[in-house]
């Protein structure tokens, strides 16, 4: 049987990278989550490799796309075909599967925004600013304090009998208040109820300031699993959320969406490395240039001991270069 | 021998250096100004700075410390005010004390006030103490005053004309890309401490011409046209800033050919938190232009910043291909 055209969405996220392959109808074949543990560059090679055991001899990538904080990174290892940003990303995803959303909630590891759509196309965002207290990663952090493991998290808070107030604002308080509560004999289930409202109400005052939050409104990123975090969002909106079936993958699956825009007004043949490249192996090395006071730190990324990327570079030089001996 | 004065390349150097310079060098001495904002300025002021102080602030302690051993004599002047009626930020006026208890072994610091709130005229005054130390001759300081004046009439009138700083300290042509898309004409809002210091904003400027867009700056606008928006506000403007940002988005969201507006903001910023909200408001409250706020302090991961200004980018492009009925986000 002839292989049908595929599309690969990859998202690099400071907590998670997930990797996405949809078909010519935008229909998700194949969905990964996985934890980025600090090494984008093996996530990617172990999310590929999986990937490619599990549906390498069915599908033909025709075209690449990534998103998230790694996006560069994982543009180079993977040969994307569009590099785009994580609220293009989000946006593409969720109109896709709730057409005519309005709201899109998104909490992530290290960052969580808001996206306004109006009409179908982005009308305003805003990402969080100065702390990430309302973030996945401080929720991890307080799930491994309280021995709960982060999938159940959500339904401890849906238990709660009464309400705790837990101080939101900075990551820093929340968890002292927390330790106060618990120490005053506070039930468990509470204070974790305490937290995701907390959580929610940092995020309305901080991102949602000013900002009209219309139906239909989803809820997305990592976050979006915890049930009591969305609950929360309910109580305090009075509007219904929704959860799109792949809320944790919609940076990834946005990403391929585009790819496949991207490729449709394109002759060019994809840039994509293929399944195989995961054979090559990969390499970041870190140099801090002292050519000049800036000395920046300035990244090389290597492919079977060949530079075949560098940035972090603020007069272009080192980028540059790369970008020279590609050609050459 | 004549005598070097060092100027640091910061605060209201942007503002104010061609007319500092063609002064002190009308009166014989030699100016010297600190090099560029670098990772290791940024570092050295962060270090020597009291942590309360804002990020301009502490990026000048930088400036002063390149400047120390190379030079006679430091200007810092006390700025109290610029304009009639009108303050800027106290820092500016306690400048010369922080910098002087902060810093050791500094040497002779030229600490004249500037204070126009009465009236323009104390310019002049301001100009005698601080030519004094050059030239006992006020005649000769009059005159390179007035020089000076000319000079920085010419530089606002450069300005207005939409060259950027760094194209005419530097003189550098500016480098106007080819590209297929349409231009997009993005207004930047921000203290030119911040606008300006393309180490501080991580190359904004720039970004934005790259992304094909033609930059906006409250420089660019005549005094004219920002005072005859501001006088409409229930209440004066308490800052020379304040009135000069809130007037200029004030005329912007009047104007049919803007695509975005951009504030720049240093994290701590008194005067920009509220400057910043009150624009905030009255663009969202009367318009339709998508407005971003960038917070800046002393991050070097630029990563927050891209993802920021790519998203905008993309969101006024969808937008304008919406209205054009061309395909979306490519």
């Amino acid at each position: 049987m002839e292989k049908q055209w595929h599309y690969l969405g990859v998202d690099v996220g400071s907590v998670s990278t997930n990797l996405v392959i949809i078909d010519e109808s935008d229909r998700v074949i194949e969905k990964l989550y996985l934890r980025t543990g600090g090494q984008p560059i093996s996530a990617m090679r172990e999310g590929l490799k999986m990937l490619s055991e599990r549906v390498g001899s069915k599908v033909r990538i025709k075209g690449a796309g990534a998103t998230g904080s790694g996006r560069q990174l994982a543009g180079v290892i993977i040969g994307a075909d569009v590099v785009k940003n994580e609220i293009t990303a989000h946006a593409v995803a969720a109109q896709k599967v709730v057409p005519g959303v309005k709201t899109i909630l998104e909490i992530g590891g290290q960052d969580s925004k808001i996206i306004i759509l109006r009409n179908g196309i982005v009308y305003d965002f805003a990402m969080n600013t100065v702390c990430a207290a309302g973030t996945g990663s401080f929720l991890d952090r307080q799930a491994a304090r309280l021995n709960i493991p982060i999938s159940e998290f959500g339904s401890y808070a849906l238990k709660a009998t009464s309400s705790v107030r837990i101080a939101g604002r900075c990551a820093v308080f929340a968890e002292s208040d927390m330790i106060h509560k618990q120490q005053t004999g506070h039930s468990l289930e509470d204070i974790i109820n305490g937290l995701c409202e907390a959580l929610v109400r940092n995020y309305l005052n901080n991102l949602a300031k000013s900002k009209d939050i219309e139906e239909p409104i989803v809820f997305q990123g990592g976050v979006a699993a915890n049930i009591g975090i969305a609950a929360a969002f309910e109580r305090a909106l009075g509007k219904k959320i929704i959860i799109p079936g792949y809320y944790d993958v919609m940076g990834a699956y946005g990403a391929a969406l585009i790819a496949k825009e991207k490729m449709a007004s394109s002759n060019s043949p994809s840039a994509f490395c293929g399944f195989q490249a995961i054979e090559n192996e990969y390499r970041a090395k870190s140099i801090e240039c002292h050519d000049c006071s800036n000395q920046c730190e300035v990244i090389e990324i290597l492919s079977n001991g060949e530079p075949i990327a560098r940035w972090g570079d603020r007069c272009g030089k080192w980028s540059e270069l790369a970008r020279n001996s590609e050609v050459g | 021998m004549s005598i070097t004065i060092g100027i640091p390349r910061s605060l209201y150097y942007y503002k104010f250096y061609p007319l500092w310079n063609t002064f002190f060098e009308e009166l014989g001495a030699k100016v010297v100004v600190s090099d560029h904002t670098s990772k290791y300025i940024l570092d050295q002021g962060v270090k020597s700075c009291v942590d309360e102080a804002c990020l301009p602030v502490k990026i000048f302690h930088g400036h002063v410390l390149n400047l120390k051993d190379r030079v006679d004599c430091l200007f810092i002047p006390r700025f109290t005010s610029i304009s009639k009626n009108e303050y800027i930020c106290p820092k500016f006026g306690g400048l010369p004390d922080v910098v002087r208890n902060t810093l050791s072994g500094l040497p002779a610091v030229i600490d004249t006030e500037v204070n126009l709130r009465k009236s323009g005229k104390n310019a002049l005054l301001a100009a005698y103490d601080a030519g004094k130390h050059f030239c006992a001759d006020k005649r000769h300081i009059r005159k390179a005053f007035d020089k000076a004046v000319m000079c920085y009439r010419q530089y606002k009138k450069q300005l207005m004309d939409g060259k950027l700083p760094g194209d005419i300290f530097d003189k550098k042509a500016p480098k106007s890309k080819a590209h297929g898309a349409k231009p997009l004409n993005i207004a930047v809002i921000g203290h030119e401490y911040n606008l300006y210091d393309r180490y501080v904003n991580m190359n904004l400027l720039q970004k934005l011409k790259s992304s094909v867009a033609n930059i906006i700056t409250v420089d660019m606008l005549s005094e004219e046209l920002i005072n005859e928006k501001t006088r409409q506000l229930p209440k004066r403007m308490f800052w020379n800033f304040g009135r000069r940002a809130v007037g200029a988005a004030l005329h912007l969201l009047e104007r049919k050919d803007i695509d975005g507006v951009i504030f720049i903001m240093s994290f701590g910023c008194g005067v920009d938190s509220f400057v910043c909200d009150l624009v905030e408001r009255r663009i969202r409250r009367e318009s339709m232009i998508p407005f971003l706020v960038l917070t800046i302090d002393e991050h070097s991961g630029e990563a927050g910043m891209d993802t920021r200004l790519e998203a905008f980018i993309d969101m006024i492009r969808w937008r304008c291909s919406c209205e054009n009925n061309l395909p979306a986000y490519g």
